[in-house]
């Protein structure tokens, strides 16, 4: 259960460094809500579970502990090298993101890679991100816009990580790409019974 | 070696890919293992490699792992599945670093095993740029390093060009020696005067014949044709009829394309129901001259005349990468200038593939999916149709399919342009253009200037960051949050290579440091836009500047692979881990080419820009099932050089700490206090 086979390893780490590269073109999407957040902040976070996705895929997909913690870093620190403007924030906005997910999956001890569980992942990325926002970014936004944010990140968290990144996963089973996989392997014994 | 009674059925599969093989192969014996796709040769290497997976299905008889790493040597179609270093040297060492050997040791086994593969590159250079052929000896001396008993190549060289496959040949070749030698190719002629045996594999493994390959071919021949193994002697293509004149539909006059060594002028003209052939030596420039064709760049020099977008339709070289929709018949409808269905339906049937009309097009084989992409292409009714290395990797049956669908498109009045090294599709091409090999050792990348950070070890360098990053939360005035900005902006000399590169790194700074100055500004317990409301939002821009900008400016001499080797040596950071982490990030380049090509395949069919929410989540999910695919091979190519049993691997290059590190330090140490220091200061003054 715990092994991590060479396979698992990689598609791991790989999940992160495919998201690293996207994100890059991810930046265009905040080009397109550019008026809408210059005018109010906290908007963005409507955006912020889009960060999450690589954690909570590489946890449903690989299904085993760590595999979202990892994949997020190796996102995060891609990011880093290719100089991200947060810096060394990013590290820790990885660590909180896929730290979020894999807290989710703890909970069940890794034993349930279903819907509310990817959701409740996206939720509590988004929490541990954004109070890391308000600490290391936002320190001086007054509270009742840090309030508008975190509902702002609770949702995106829910909707754009734990719901779309659920709906990735079983895109990616149905295209047999990760019958290799433990979550490939659940679905491929589905279609057989 | 020896198999008795093998029995595989993939979890994924309900029939077994091989049901009941029995082999021996005796030491030294060569043998080629041939067969239609789809007989099951992939599997049965992987089976000899000791590498099926009892987790992925059910098997019986199954070969145990090996003994030692590296003990049999593995490679791949694909060459760039076995890539993970960043440089020549450095993927050479990844056998023996998995095996744990000394440094000495490991550094002379990476260098003989290049000399052996004849792999004539500089040591510095990355695998993932060279060209196909060097990438697959660079794989070669990869598996080399390891001295393997046994070689098993599987169809090593159906993705080069006769030239380039004959110069990879040889070298397998030479090197194989007293070894074990196993091949499994579907062309099999080239190999046949070099090996002992032929063994002739048809569907699930089945043993069809077996022998010397001159006693099979005298006393078989029937089975081998049968199996698809040996052409019937290919009625050679029906030249096509003369011709009458043509309309013009695309035109190129006097292009050029220096920056990817295309330097003499081509002139090329596509005239509306006629198949042309795009050749050259890879190198020469192919896939960028149907890329200025296109549209997708600017030609040098010259001038391009072309259709509507709407009326160009291109196949890229992996056709999954254009792939958007769920089943087969919705793929081919899925561009807005695919309007008429009944069209669709019949280009199915013409192309054999409307009995697969509800599958998933990720599931249909490597034939399949050339040939839907092709029929997706010709939906659109284009007026030019442009094909890159449309039957690359595929054998003689499914090469015939492709290019009976491209008569089938020039049928229809299209002009048809296909680059291609495949001497099927050139022969039966209407007009055949060459491009002239590229001038030798052209475009050399010059060296990035060295600066004094470079000498710092990666830990030093990220302790800089790190501690500058904590410190700035000492910042509580705009008056000092600028002194706390003056060391940073006094060292940065040290950091920066050129103007422009630290313009690149520090303008997001600079901007996102303005946005929070702005929204703090407007969000803060202050007043909106008040005097002091901007006051306090200069402050929060000094203090995310002091936060951020001292680590960027380090990172800028950070690389995955010292940096991995850092993690490794100083943190004794488990070892697969890291290692697997480097190999990701060291494929951030061949990422980012792929993201391109799948970006622009959508955009050629019409189904929305770069900018657009759902051709980004369409891209990302390509890119992901790409690169999940290509890790399964991956895993294989690493597993055969020992990476499953390497929980105690050694590292090629040692991780230095020296004397310019214990400055390092002192700096970081600097940057933690001085934010501190400098409040005090203004408070004191």
């Amino acid at each position: 259960m715990t092994r991590y086979r060479t396979v698992d390893l990689l598609v791991t780490v790989l999940i992160g460094a495919a998201f690293g590269v996207a994100f890059l073109g991810y930046g265009q999407l905040y080009t397109l809500i550019g008026p809408l957040t210059a005018a109010f902040k906290p908007a963005e976070g409507l955006l912020a579970g889009i960060w999450f996705l690589p954690a909570v895929l590489a946890a449903l997909l690989v299904r085993k502990p760590g595999a979202a913690l990892l994949a997020e870093m190796v996102a995060a620190v891609l990011s880093m090298l290719l100089g991200s403007q947060w810096g060394w924030g990013t590290a820790v906005s990885g660590l909180m993101q896929g730290g979020g997910v894999e807290l989710a999956f703890l909970l069940t001890r890794y034993r349930r890679f279903t819907l509310p569980v990817a959701v409740l992942g996206g939720v509590l990325s988004a929490l541990l991100e954004w109070g890391w926002e308000k600490v290391a970014y936002y320190q001086e936004m007054s509270w009742a816009f840090s309030g508008t944010m975190l509902a702002f990140f609770l949702l995106s968290g829910a909707l754009l990580c734990g719901v779309l990144g659920w709906a990735a996963s079983r895109a990616l089973i149905a295209t047999g790409a990760v019958d290799s996989l433990a979550s490939g392997r659940e679905a491929a014994r589905a279609v057989e019974a | 070696m020896h198999v008795d009674g093998l029995r595989w059925r993939p979890l994924s599969r309900r029939e077994p890919t091989i049901e009941g093989l029995d082999l021996a192969i005796p030491p030294g014996q060569r043998v080629l293992l041939a067969g239609a796709s789809g007989s099951g040769k992939s599997t049965v290497l992987r089976a000899l490699a000791g590498l099926l997976d009892p987790e992925d299905g059910d098997g019986e008889g199954l070969v145990p792992a090996p003994s030692r790493p590296g003990e049999r040597g593995l490679l791949l179609q694909n060459p760039v599945h076995a890539l993970v270093g960043a440089t020549v040297a450095r993927d050479a060492a990844f056998g023996p670093e998995n095996a744990g050997l000394p440094r000495p040791e490991l550094t002379e086994r990476a260098a003989r095993a290049l000399e052996a593969a004849r792999v004539d590159l500089d040591p510095e250079r990355a695998p993932l740029d060279a060209s196909g052929g060097q990438q697959q000896r660079i794989a070669l001396a990869g598996a080399l390093a390891l001295r393997p008993d046994l070689l098993l190549l599987d169809e090593p060289t159906s993705m080069l060009d006769a030239p380039t496959a004959e110069g990879v040949r040889r070298a397998i070749l030479a090197v194989t020696g007293r070894r074990t030698l196993v091949v499994a190719e579907h062309r099999i002629g080239p190999w046949l005067p070099h090996v002992d045996r032929l063994i002739v594999l048809g569907p699930r493994a089945r043993v069809l014949a077996d022998g010397h390959p001159d006693q099979l071919f005298s006393h078989r021949r029937e089975v081998l044709i049968e199996a698809g193994v040996l052409e019937e002697e290919a009625a050679a293509e029906e030249a096509p009829g003369p011709v009458g004149p043509s309309e013009t539909v695309a035109a190129l006059r006097g292009v050029t394309v220096p920056a990817r060594g295309l330097t003499a002028p081509q002139d090329l003209e596509l005239r509306a129901g006629r198949l042309t052939a795009l050749t050259g030596p890879s190198g020469a420039g192919k896939t960028s001259l149907l890329r200025v064709l296109v549209g997708a760049t600017e030609p040098g020099a010259g001038a391009v005349s072309r259709p509507e977008p709407s009326q160009i339709a291109l196949v890229p070289q992996d056709p999954e990468h254009s792939f958007v929709a769920t089943t087969v018949r919705e793929e081919v409808l899925a561009s807005p200038w695919a309007t008429d269905e009944d069209l669709a339906d019949e280009l199915l049937q013409r192309a054999g593939l409307a009995p697969l009309a509800g599958a998933h097009p990720h599931r249909l084989s490597g034939g399949e999916q050339r040939r839907l992409a092709i029929v997706a292409a010709l939906a659109q009714r284009p007026d030019l149709l442009v094909l890159d290395e449309p039957t690359v990797g595929l054998d003689a049956r499914r090469r015939r399919e492709v290019l009976e669908l491209l008569r089938e498109a020039t049928a229809r009045g299209t002009a048809v342009l296909a680059a291609s090294h495949d001497e099927l599709l050139v022969a039966a091409a209407d007009a055949r253009h060459d491009l002239p090999a590229p001038a030798p050792g052209a475009v050399p990348t010059p060296a990035p200037r060295r600066v004094p950070a470079d000498a710092l070890n990666p830990l030093t360098l990220s302790l800089i960051g790190i501690l500058a990053a904590i410190g700035s939360f000492a910042v509580q005035s705009w008056q000092g949050g600028l002194l706390a900005l003056a060391p940073t902006v006094l060292l940065a000399p040290l950091a920066v290579r050129s103007l422009r590169g630290a313009a690149l790194r520090l303008l997001p700074i600079l901007l996102s440091a303005a946005g929070l100055a702005w929204t703090t500004a407007l969000l803060g317990e202050a007043p909106a836009l008040s005097g002091e409301a901007w006051l306090v939002g200069l402050k929060e821009a000094a203090r995310i500047t002091a936060f951020v900008a001292p680590g960027v400016l380090a990172l800028a001499s950070v690389r995955p692979t010292p940096l991995g080797d850092a993690l490794g040596q100083r943190l004794h950071l488990p070892g697969r881990p890291v290692a697997a982490s480097v190999i990701a990030l060291v494929r951030v380049g061949h990422l980012g080419r792929q993201w391109a090509a799948i970006l622009e395949a959508r955009t050629r069919r019409g189904l929305g820009g770069p900018r657009s929410p759902r051709v980004l989540a369409g891209a990302t999910l390509a890119l992901l099932v790409d690169t999940l695919r290509g890790a399964e091979q991956q895993a294989l190519a690493m597993d055969s050089r020992g990476f499953a049993t390497a929980t105690r691997r050694t590292w090629a290059a040692p991780s230095p700490v020296g004397p310019a590190d214990l400055l390092g330090v002192g700096i970081a140490a600097g940057l933690l206090v001085w934010p501190l220091l400098a409040e005090m200061l203004v408070g004191a003054a």
